[in-house]
């Protein structure tokens, strides 16, 4: 009974014809030609939206969906903000420290010009714009004020040094290891700042996906705990491998020594390997050693061994 | 391994940073470089230990238990249904195993054909999974289009913290499944055969005999029996006896003609004249096939491709498929299809052509053979030129020159004979069908 009266009753047919209402006749073609316009090209609902990702979106996003227009930030997204905006605050007061103005490009200029100001002006002005760029970037997610804060901080330590380590500040210490100390913890400090802040813009991409049901995350704690564990990991062991490179001239002689401590103190007061060579030649060492692990497929087997011992353990 | 724009950022300004450093003898610029290699290289280490490196089968080289897997990873999916119609939906099941006694952060996508839309869930999943655990992933897809499709394989990638390096690997793990036109309730088709077939059934012919619809009144005949006389109609007749008449019962052989030539694709992917013959040559089958008639398919583009004459449910699946798989191709002419079917067709049978009527110069020769043969002809024409007006491809001077052609084919087509209808796509197929019949 009730069949009978809802199939009497109007019919919805709007899934058959993609929500559109249908007419029982057909279209009147007289009220058609005043209402249609004689625009022949294709509108624009008809065009497909296809988010191609631009060249700084690419970087920052890798191969996680592209979002531009991201969602409030959830916790792990704030944690990175102040996380990356820390990194900033250090990086910056340690490039204010350890780089001085002498021997850059502006400094060369303002004292051709009698000028010397200017040059700490720009030199200041640069490490300014990091700091306010990486700022305005990190809590408005805006990619590009990003990638400036970082040409800005890189900019400002490129000069001509002499293989001198020569520091910003003239009060910091001048003992040859404690230089390359610091020196190290500017560099992981400046790799971490790139790492978190593009970081934020991965994770606000990856969050706005999961929200807007792109993409389903299984253990997304567990995920997020993961980029925080390496996050401590990886400029440890960065730093590491920059320690054994930066002090090439003292583990070299401390090698040779075992053989000939002649040559082992000959080494040691040599200037080349002190100098910038010195660490030149510490790369070629260290990364040779990395390459040969890579070459012997070395991670791979480790892999192998690892998962056949759980196996074994099972 | 495949590197990341990001590495290759982080790649070429280590190298920059360094050769500039050696050059300026700067070794803050060098440490800088050799922490930023480091730090790749450190990457790249932990990337390989993410290892999903193997080869997979289809699913029908293994058992279905056993799914197919890679090294570690085993992929197992069940969908709901292999047979939808359009607008349906599936269910999708993807069972992942992590065989591996390490846990694994795994970015997996289900390949779905584009065409489909996720309804609920998603075929995009990141997940940790643990060691020798497995995880279920449900989604739902809409089918909007007909057709055969696939979904699979499986993509998998891993990939390192920082999003520098991943390993990328496709499980190749299929379903395929297929896409019927959807159909259209009729309440009648209004196409009755002339020649009835030797076996009585639920169809009326325009003939005369046992039948339930009334056809005609006439004087009593001796030896017709009492319960048809028509009492009323006899009491107006002034006493002289008058009988009902009625459409005798009998099954009728049906053929349908869709055109699927390239030119019947011009239009919106879903709203073309292609789209719509196959919508309505499934609505039309299944109500002859209701009624027991015999229906047959032609389905001419780039070949002609035909099923034979026969009843049943088992008959509409097939000609269902057929529909599925019509591909808007080639140029054949409907000459060449008619000639080749008339012989083996009975005269006076119903012939139903869903046909664009464009860039055919046989068309009216076509229709002309069948009428002179006494085939009953229908001409059930989706408008291509409606669905590009209204998706605003052509103008309005444009449409009225085409028009105009295409009403005079149209009038020719009428003075054949044939019930020609020009179908607009908002109208309903049983209004169509009304219209081609002059109602």
């Amino acid at each position: 009974m009730s069949n009978s009266e809802s199939s009497k009753g109007e019919i919805d047919t709007s899934h058959l014809y993609e929500g559109k209402v249908v007419r029982s006749s057909a279209p009147s073609r007289k009220r058609a030609a005043g209402t249609i316009k004689r625009d022949s090209s294709i509108p624009k609902e008809a065009i497909p939206e296809v988010n191609v990702p631009n060249w700084i979106e690419t970087i920052f996003g890798g191969p996680v969906v592209t979002k531009r227009d991201f969602l409030p930030p959830d916790r792990m997204v704030i944690s990175l903000q102040l996380r990356a905006s820390l990194s900033l605050l250090i990086l910056c007061f340690l490039t204010f420290m350890l780089t001085p103005v002498s021997g850059t490009v502006w400094f060369a200029f303002s004292n051709i010009i009698g000028m010397t100001a200017i040059g700490v002006g720009v030199h200041l002005i640069l490490i300014v714009i990091g700091l306010v760029g990486g700022f305005f970037g990190i809590f408005q997610r805006d990619q590009r004020a990003i990638v400036i804060s970082y040409i800005a901080l890189i900019i400002v330590t490129i000069r001509f040094a002499g293989s001198k380590v020569e520091f910003g500040l003239s009060f910091l210490p001048e003992g040859e290891i404690i230089q390359k100390l610091l020196l190290i913890l500017y560099a992981i400090f400046l790799v971490m700042y790139i790492e978190i802040s593009s970081g934020i813009i991965r994770f606000s991409q990856l969050d706005t996906s999961i929200r807007t049901g792109e993409v389903y995350v299984m253990n997304v704690n567990k995920i997020s705990k993961k980029y925080s564990k390496a996050l401590g990991i990886t400029p440890a062991i960065a730093g590491f491998v920059a320690m054994l490179t930066l002090f090439i001239n003292l583990i070299v002689p401390a090698f040779v020594s075992l053989f000939s401590t002649v040559a082992a103190n000959r080494l040691r007061e040599s200037v080349e390997l002190t100098s910038v060579y010195g660490v030149a030649l510490g790369t070629v060492l260290v990364f040779m050693v990395v390459a040969v692990l890579f070459g012997a497929n070395i991670p791979g087997r480790i892999q192998d061994y690892r998962e056949n011992q759980s196996s074994a353990g099972k | 391994m495949a590197w990341s724009r990001k590495s290759a950022m982080f790649a070429s300004l280590s190298i920059a940073m360094y050769l500039l450093g050696l050059v300026l003898r700067n070794q803050q610029l060098v440490t800088v470089a050799v922490v930023l290699l480091s730090f790749l290289t450190w990457a790249a280490v932990r990337i390989t230990h993410g290892d999903v490196a193997s080869t997979g089968r289809r699913m029908e080289e293994v058992g279905i238990e056993s799914g197919v897997q890679l090294e570690n990873i085993v992929a197992m999916r069940k969908t709901s249904s292999a047979r939808v119609f359009e607008d349906g939906e599936v269910e999708v099941t993807l069972r992942i195993q992590n065989r591996s006694n390490l846990a694994k952060v795994l970015e997996l996508r289900d390949r779905v054909p584009e065409v489909m839309r996720i309804k609920k869930g998603a075929n995009y999943v990141l997940m940790e999974i643990g060691p020798q655990r497995e995880t279920e992933i449900s989604y739902t897809i809409e089918t909007p289009l007909r057709g055969f499709y696939s979904i699979g394989p499986v993509c998998i990638r891993v990939q390192d913290e920082f999003g520098l390096f991943h390993n990328e690997r496709e499980i190749p793990l299929f379903d395929d499944f297929l896409v019927f036109p959807k159909m259209e309730d009729i309440k009648d088709a209004m196409i009755k055969s002339r020649v009835p077939k030797i076996f009585t059934g639920a169809v009326n012919i325009r003939n005369p005999g046992e039948g339930s619809n009334f056809y005609n009144l006439r004087e009593y005949l001796p030896g017709d029996p009492m319960k048809k006389v028509n009492w009323k109609a006899t009491a107006r007749q002034d006493g002289k006896m008058m009988v009902n008449e009625f459409e005798r019962d009998a099954v009728s052989d049906v053929i349908i003609l869709v055109d699927s030539r390239a030119v019947s694709e011009t239009g919106p992917v879903s709203r073309n004249s292609l789209v719509y013959s196959t919508r309505a040559a499934a609505s039309l089958s299944q109500f002859f096939l209701s009624r027991r008639d015999s229906v047959g398919l032609v389905v001419y583009g780039d070949e002609i491709v035909s099923v034979d004459r026969d009843t049943g449910k088992k008959q509409l699946y097939i000609i269902l498929t057929k529909l599925a798989g019509a591909m808007a191709k080639g140029n054949t002419p409907l000459k060449i299809v008619t000639n080749r079917i008339m012989p083996h067709i009975h005269r006076g049978s119903p012939i139903v052509i869903l046909s664009p009527l464009e860039d055919d110069p046989t068309i009216v020769e076509a229709v002309r053979d069948l009428r002179a043969r006494n085939f009953e002809v229908t001409v059930l024409s989706p408008s291509s030129l409606e669905f590009e007006f209204d998706a605003r491809r052509i103008d309005r001077t444009g449409y009225e020159v085409l028009k105009t052609e295409r009403d005079t084919m149209i009038t020719e087509l009428r003075g054949l004979g044939a019930y020609v209808m020009d179908w607009e796509p908002d109208m309903l197929l049983f209004t169509a069908l009304a219209g081609a019949r002059g109602f």
